[in-house]
């Protein structure tokens, strides 16, 4: 089994996908001669023609809404946002006529909208956003967030198939830095939850560039305690069974969000415990997030707002010891 | 606090309480190793067979070791415990916290460095898993040392206080991985209480002092049921069984706990049943989900548990969870009895002797006739403060129509 | 009003129209106009919840444009276009249903109006964010381009939705993949009480020549011109030359919707279009022609009565429905063929 980066499982779905599907259309800006902002696409034209491996122009209301049209009469467009930031400027399209669609008129629209989120790399405000709450909050729109390589190729896979639209939160900080052994050729990775790594005196719940970052906080062991680390892989569904049987067995939770805490998904992970998972807590849902700040771009303002190491392993301990 | 190389060490001895006195049997300790103790402080209790008495320590210093164990006859003389007293003018004493074997008369927060596993606060919080725990064991939450933040009780904290060899309650097992320590032998002619007889009273008691305990009765007819057990060749209460379960669905309020104010109807059956395991006393075993399971399933699963109890190889698992209790204690010919409420459940099922008997029945054209039937009557003792005289009266008619039309 | 380029109406129609083709076009505007009047009836009697639009005086823009679309092009239709949904097939009935919120309705009670589109007919519904759906209409064509086949894509909007940027977006994509969409603008005038000098500062069909491609601009009244130029556009698209806008220039001659007695359209302005009016016009052609006309007409009045008696009988949804179908749970089944009645398609 080969191993790839996060970001080379990410081609190699979608090549696997064009090859497989002729239905498949790739759409972006900058995606094709180039290949891609971040070199995702490099090299797809030479093999599938630029007509499947489409530039589109600078409009990401464009990109949605053609896509829309594109799906309904039998194709499946994954689009790509350059950065996950200016889903904004296509938010209309996704929510209203994307999300909306088959609940009004039985019409399915089998799109893909890549989304390149998170910071950590002094990309400002405008290019370090986790805009994945907004679409958890739209009816018909899944969303979903791979932390490993493996999972980063089986869900866009899963997605691709997948009849209605779905928002793909590939994280840019996991692009490089993730390594893992990826199988090869078309499978799907289900919408659920995964327990990365198992405990029983705390759990960790957190999902994309969030994982590795709870993974290294506890990997010292925390003074022998035993702590799970839950990687939610699908926020649109949200595995409520996983969620809620970390909770039973470790009682104790602390929620990770890389978004800006207000309304983020661990907010709504947050109330799903408390409302369901009340009887086997022993202490309260603790959160760690990043304030309700646009992300800054100078090193040390970043760093002091973004959720690190540090910051999640001193929540554990002390939830630990409560 | 252990004892320096330059301490003296004293003999705390069994004394002789009269010249005919010959040995003495220690009833209670105040102290354990390591506790400080004053000259002239009852040390321990014992008895003979002219008095029961306490032992003043012979010197002021640290206990170092405990040679007789309570329950034990020793000859008068024998060294029963050692006093360590130091050398070096010494401290002045700790006061003894919470080491007597009593209760404490008085509920006050300490500010001293009285130890945390002490600590008795009025106003402790108990987090939902941790109430959840203990209930389903039967602890008390007072006992249970916190070592969270502020003293507060953690999970880990309860489980631990489970796992303890703090006697266990009549609904645990008595499983031990450690031999148990043998029954005191008798003193004079009577005999004192087994730990696991004390902890079922303690429990029975508790059940009756918290519960609005009533029992309501039915007579059921149970001609059908004597057919088909032994057709099938299972015993009628797994027939009895079956019915409760179906009737539970039918009156699901009996088939809930009751923890102080909160009720919790459950829609699992997990039924409970009651073993005798002889001079040993009772446990409560359960089949878990037995709504999932047909009358020749409960049968299988009750003798399996049944068997596992006697042979003392239940789990913890096994006694947890139950959520409805029957005992079934008919092989001697009782007709009737007022069982006491497995807490935190809210109804217990009584099944005694089925006896033939002549009854009226009445055939399809109104005429009565005296007939000889086997007949057994069903006691239900259900807790008023969750449910009324009426669903109890409806739940018996459930299950005697049940067990009364069987196949 | 400035014209990039006019059709003539008469001529270039009747060289693809057939009697019974132009009796078509005369049914599909009368059946829209007597049902959106018994909708209204039924608004008034408390029967249709929410609000209610139609498009009165405007039916030739729909009914001519739809007419020249085949079985295999798309259309998002809009919400003063009711003729377009008869055309491609859509009974009467159900679209009272849907009007009335009831469970035989297209959208089965979960959009309202004219927010629907039978996808079993080819026709995508509308969302209420204008002009979102020329993006869905450019998409559509898209595909078609790529995959070789010679099909067209057809959306409405209306001359105030052109100042939104999913506007610019969708003629500029258009224009730049050079792709087989019939965009028509519908300019009745008002976009609710907004007159058009308020809306832009130039002719809007000169517009389509800023994206790169052909603007028409044809007297929307005229249900004959309408076809024609909508037929023209089609030929262009299958062709390969691209997008074309058509400026139906029209009339709203009723409020923005029922809620509205538009005071602020000036009264000479209304009674100049009265004149103008779309049936009535064709009605004369076809009345020179020989056609008995009240028989049309009062066939098309049984329809209806018979349309309102079914939808009036019909259940409200089951409130136990209202949370299911928001995700696709099998296959993403894509959008079915249309009728197409007109001549040249048989």
């Amino acid at each position: 089994m080969p191993t790839l980066t996060y970001l080379q499982a990410i081609s190699s779905a979608l090549r696997d996908e064009l090859r497989a599907d002729e239905r498949v259309l790739l759409m972006g800006e900058d995606i094709g001669v180039f290949g891609g902002a971040f070199k995702v696409t490099d090299g797809f034209v030479e093999e599938f023609g630029t007509d499947r491996v489409m530039d589109t122009p600078l409009a990401e209301s464009g990109i949605i809404g053609t896509a829309v049209g594109a799906a309904v009469v039998g194709m499946r467009p994954v689009c790509e946002m350059q950065f996950s930031d200016f889903i904004s400027c296509g938010f209309d399209q996704l929510v209203n006529v994307a999300g909306k669609m088959h609940y009004r008129q039985g019409l399915a629209v089998p799109i893909t909208v890549r989304l390149p989120s998170g910071g950590g790399f002094s990309g400002g405000p405008f290019h370090s956003q986790n805009p994945e709450a907004w679409f958890m909050h739209s009816p018909g729109i899944k969303v979903v967030a791979p932390s490993t390589a493996e999972d980063a190729k089986g869900l866009l896979h899963a997605a691709i198939h997948d009849p209605n639209p779905v928002c793909y939160m590939e994280h840019k900080h996991l692009y490089r830095r993730v390594k893992g052994e990826v199988p090869s050729g078309v499978f799907e990775t289900p919408f659920k939850a995964r327990v990365a790594q198992p405990g029983s005196d705390l759990v960790v719940i957190a999902y994309g560039a969030m994982v590795p970052v709870a993974l290294e906080a506890v990997s010292d062991g925390l003074d022998g305690a035993s702590v799970e680390v839950l990687d939610l892989r699908s926020l649109v569904p949200l595995d409520e069974e996983a969620i809620l049987d970390s909770v039973e067995r470790c009682s104790k939770v602390v929620i990770l969000d890389e978004a800006n805490a207000t309304c983020a998904a661990g907010a709504q992970v947050a109330a799903l415990i408390a409302e369901k998972g009340f009887e086997s807590l022993d202490g309260p849902v603790v959160r760690v997030a990043t304030p309700d700040v646009p992300i800054p771009f100078s090193p040390p303002l970043e760093a002091a707002v973004l959720p690190g190491v540090d910051r999640v392993r001193e929540a554990c301990r002390e939830l630990l010891a409560y | 606090m252990s004892s320096s190389p330059t301490d003296v060490l004293v003999d705390v001895t069994m004394p002789q309480m009269g010249v005919s006195v010959a040995e003495g049997t220690v009833v209670a300790w105040r102290v354990e190793p390591g506790d400080r103790i004053e000259a002239e402080a009852t040390i321990c209790d014992i008895s003979t067979d002219k008095i029961d008495t306490e032992v003043p320590s012979p010197a002021t210093g640290v206990v170092t070791e405990i040679l007789v164990p309570i329950g034990e006859t020793v000859d008068v003389g024998t060294v029963m415990a050692r006093i360590a007293v130091g050398g070096d003018g010494g401290s002045p004493p700790q006061p003894l916290d919470g080491g007597t074997a009593g209760a404490p008369t008085t509920e006050t927060k300490s500010s001293s460095s009285a130890p945390v596993a002490a600590a008795r606060n009025g106003d402790r919080r108990y987090s939902p898993v941790v109430q959840r725990i203990a209930a389903e064991h039967g602890i008390d939450l007072g006992q249970v040392p916190g070592t969270g933040r502020g003293g507060r009780v953690r999970k880990q904290d309860v489980l631990a206080f489970v796992e303890t060899d703090e006697p266990p309650l009549h609904i645990e097992s008595p499983y031990r991985p450690e031999p148990v320590a043998p029954p005191p032998a008798p003193v004079a002619d009577g005999g004192e209480l087994s730990r696991m007889r004390r902890q079922i009273g303690e429990h029975m008691k508790r059940s009756l002092d918290t519960t609005a305990t009533c029992t309501t009765w039915i007579e059921v007819d149970m001609s059908r049921v004597e057919a088909a057990r032994g057709r099938l060749g299972v015993t009628a209460l797994a027939f009895v069984a079956r019915a409760c379960i179906d009737a539970i669905r039918e009156h699901p309020a009996v088939n809930a706990w009751l923890e102080g104010e909160t009720y919790t109807r459950h829609t699992d059956v997990n039924l409970g049943i009651a073993v005798s395991l002889g001079e040993d006393g009772l446990i409560v075993p359960v089949v878990p989900r037995a709504h999932e399971l047909s009358v020749e399933g409960l049968a299988a699963r009750i003798r399996d548990i049944a068997r596992r109890a006697r042979a003392r190889q239940l789990t913890p698992d096994d006694v947890h969870g139950g959520t409805f209790t029957i005992t079934n204690p008919g092989q001697y010919g009782s007709i009737m009895a007022t069982p006491i409420i497995n807490l935190p459940q809210v109804a217990i099922l009584d099944f005694e002797a089925v006896i033939k008997r002549a009854v009226v029945v009445t055939d399809a054209d109104g005429n009565d006739s005296i007939a000889i039937r086997p007949m057994t009557i069903l006691g239900l003792s259900w807790d008023h403060r969750a449910l009324d005289g009426a669903v109890a009266a409806q739940f018996l008619a459930t299950v005697k129509r049940q067990l009364e039309s069987v196949a | 009003m400035a014209t990039h380029m006019a059709e003539p109406a008469a001529d270039a129609a009747a060289e693809y129209l057939t009697a019974e083709d132009r009796i078509w076009l005369l049914r599909a505007m009368l059946l829209m106009r007597g049902l959106e009047e018994r909708a209204m009836s039924l608004y008034r009697q408390g029967r249709v919840p929410g609000s209610f639009y139609d498009g009165y005086g405007q039916e030739a823009v729909s009914a001519g444009a739809a007419f020249a679309m085949g079985p295999e092009d798309r259309l998002c239709i809009l919400h003063r276009d009711l003729a377009a949904h008869l055309i491609r097939g859509v009974t009467p009935s159900r679209i009272l249903s849907q009007y009335m919120g009831r469970a035989a309705g297209i959208t089965h009670g979960r959009d309202g109006n004219v927010h629907f589109g039978d996808r079993n007919l080819g026709c995508v519904g509308m969302v209420s964010m204008l002009p979102d759906m020329m993006l869905v209409a450019t998409g559509m064509a898209m595909a078609f381009k790529l995959r070789g086949e010679r099909r067209c894509a057809m959306t409405w909007f209306g001359d105030g939705s052109t100042s939104r940027g999913d506007f610019h977006e969708a003629m500029n994509w258009a224009g730049v993949q050079k792709l087989p969409v019939i965009f028509v603008l519908e300019n009745n005038q008002y976009a609710y009480s907004t007159p058009v000098d308020k809306q832009y500062a130039v002719d809007p069909v000169e517009r389509a020549a800023a994206y790169g491609f052909v603007g028409v601009t044809v007297d929307g009244n005229d249900v004959e011109a309408m076809f024609e130029a909508a037929r023209a556009a089609r030929e262009r698209a299958l062709s390969g030359d691209g997008p074309t806008l058509i400026e139906a220039v029209t009339m709203r001659m009723h409020g923005h919707a029922a809620h509205d007695d538009m005071k602020y359209v000036p009264k000479e302005q209304v009674e100049e279009w009265r004149k103008r009016d779309p049936i009535e016009r064709q009605e004369a052609l076809l009345r020179s022609l020989g056609v008995d006309i009240d028989e049309l007409r009062a066939s098309v009045k049984a329809l209806i009565d018979a349309a309102a008696e079914e939808a009036l009988a019909g259940p409200m949804p089951d409130p136990a429905t209202a949370v299911d179908g928001v995700f696709c749970e099998g296959e993403a089944e894509p959008l079915g063929d249309g009728q197409a009645p007109w001549s040249g398609f048989h």
